[in-house]
């Protein structure tokens, strides 16, 4: 074989090796590298710190699952950190059988931080006053549409089946008008439905956290306002990071921020890849 | 008279939420929230016949012995005893069951996902080739979105993240809104054809 036809027939084995290399290394070696703050992520999180605390809730739909975990997750943990911090009520929900798990796990990781951290029982985060999560609901198309009237009637009983008109933040929050921005969390095509049913009819604010594959799609949503802001994959969450570190919301930078220096590595090892096989094949080609 | 009647319904029904979506009198309103929950209730009950589908398709396959009967025996179980755990026992954040679901769900959904990196890696090196204008346009473009979105980009050039960004706001965002359009008429054309009966295919099976 001459060493040209072997730029083009190397053996997945080693391919799969060094990959295996660039995403461990960095969790060894940590690059520090900063993230480049995208205008969606900081337009996204400029709103947020606009919402004025103890008034109106934010929606967020927790509809992903395990095998996004490590795009979307960070997401809701740091748009919950800073929903909690700032006293803004939070109602869960999801329409994606899956959600619930992820959205669980979320709130107790954050809820368990800001009450720890609090030094009186008003600093702590209170379920059925400062946060509600209403659960999995099925037929999300006709879910969506009918909270615009009432969400009582769509989540009758929250997640663990205590009926929603016991719980304070839901007695004052009837309908689209009480919510401040619905934020969608999600490897699928939820945020579609939002924008055409929640955002165009009752005209509620609308944010997505997506995973990178998606997000191409959604950008003409960011143009035209539709979406208030947009994450996009783990750089999204990890720009959302950055800013909640560079505000104090908290001392460390989180998962994402560390995941990225994995991912930035194995994306200039692809690329390098990339360009032997282009050598390979534009030698081979010359050749013949 | 098994044909007449759904459509019949399907033609009322979509008229009246179509006239319904332009009349905010508390009646259409009211309306509108009944036919919604309505909606909301059977797509519950066609969760209730995706188990079944589950067990019967399943439950052949054991009864009948075929290739890989035993996955088919472990998903049967793993279903009944989650649904279990999780009828009885909760589905709070302490429960067995989130704990089941956190433990063995999260790591083996996340494994089989993170497996797809290895296998891009290989398909990208093998396919990606630049045998005409285009796909070397389309090579150019990916190159420059993936390391100007990178933490990095902005150290090899300090206006390489803008450009990613603009290849994704203008070139990227004309052809998606193209698409957007045209599955946007291509829905309304569909809604169109079912309301009115024209499409059946909905109805399922011969008369």
């Amino acid at each position: 074989m001459k060493w040209h036809e072997r730029l083009t027939g190397i053996d997945r084995r080693i391919i799969y090796g060094l990959l295996t290399i660039f995403i461990i290394a960095p969790f060894f070696i940590p690059l520090k590298l900063r993230e480049n703050i995208m205008p969606q992520t900081k337009k996204l999180f400029d709103f947020m710190e606009s919402i004025p605390p103890h008034e109106k809730a934010v929606i967020i739909s927790f509809d992903y699952t395990p095998s996004t975990y490590p795009e979307c997750h960070p997401m809701a943990v740091g748009l919950l950190r800073q929903c909690f911090k700032r006293k803004i009520p939070v109602i869960g929900m999801s329409f994606d059988p899956q959600g619930p798990g992820m959205a669980v796990d979320a709130s107790d990781y954050v809820l368990s931080e800001i009450n720890r951290e609090a030094a009186s029982p008003d600093d702590s985060v209170r379920y059925g006053i400062d946060y509600v999560y209403l659960g999995y609901k099925a037929g999300f198309e006709a879910a969506i549409l009918e909270m615009g009237e009432n969400i009582a009637s769509v989540f009758p009983r929250d997640h663990l089946g205590t009926p929603v008109e016991s719980l304070p933040l839901m007695a004052r929050t009837k309908n689209y008008k009480d919510i401040a921005i619905a934020l969608i969390i999600t490897a699928a095509a939820y945020p579609d439905w939002w924008v055409l049913y929640a955002q165009s009819r009752y005209g509620v604010k609308v944010a997505a956290g997506l995973t990178a594959v998606m997000a191409a799609e959604f950008y003409p949503y960011l143009q035209t306002g539709q979406f208030t802001g947009m994450l996009s994959g783990m750089k999204g969450a990890a720009e959302y990071e950055e800013l909640m570190l560079r505000h104090n919301y908290t001392q460390e930078l989180g998962k994402a921020e560390r995941g990225m220096n994995s991912q930035s590595m194995i994306h200039i090892l692809i690329i390098l890849f990339i360009i032997i096989g282009n050598i390979g094949y534009f030698l081979s080609r010359k050749k013949k | 008279m098994k044909r007449t009647l759904p459509l019949a319904i399907c033609l009322v029904i979509g008229v009246s939420m179509v006239i319904q979506f332009f009349i905010p009198h508390p009646v259409s309103l009211r309306y509108n929230s009944t036919i919604l929950t309505w909606v909301i209730i059977l797509t519950a009950f066609a969760l209730i016949l995706a188990i079944g589908n589950v067990f019967v398709h399943h439950g052949h396959k054991i009864v009948k012995q075929q290739p890989g009967w035993f996955y088919s025996a472990v998903t049967i179980v793993s279903m009944v005893i989650v649904a279990i755990i999780g009828l009885f026992w909760g589905i709070g954040g302490q429960s067995l069951f989130q704990k089941i679901y956190l433990n063995i769900l999260s790591p083996l959904a996340a494994t089989m996902f993170a497996l797809l990196a290895y296998y891009m890696a290989s398909a990208a090196y093998r396919a990606f080739k630049a045998r005409s204008i285009e796909s070397f346009m389309l090579l150019a473009a990916a190159f420059i979105v993936m390391i100007g979105f990178m933490p990095f980009g902005q150290y090899i050039h300090p206006r390489l993240p803008d450009f990613a960004e603009w290849i994704m706001q203008v070139p990227n965002m004309a052809s998606k809104r193209g698409i957007l359009i045209g599955i946007a008429f291509g829905a309304i054309a569909t809604a169109l054809k079912i309301i009115l009966g024209i499409e059946r295919s909905w109805l399922g099976g011969k008369d």
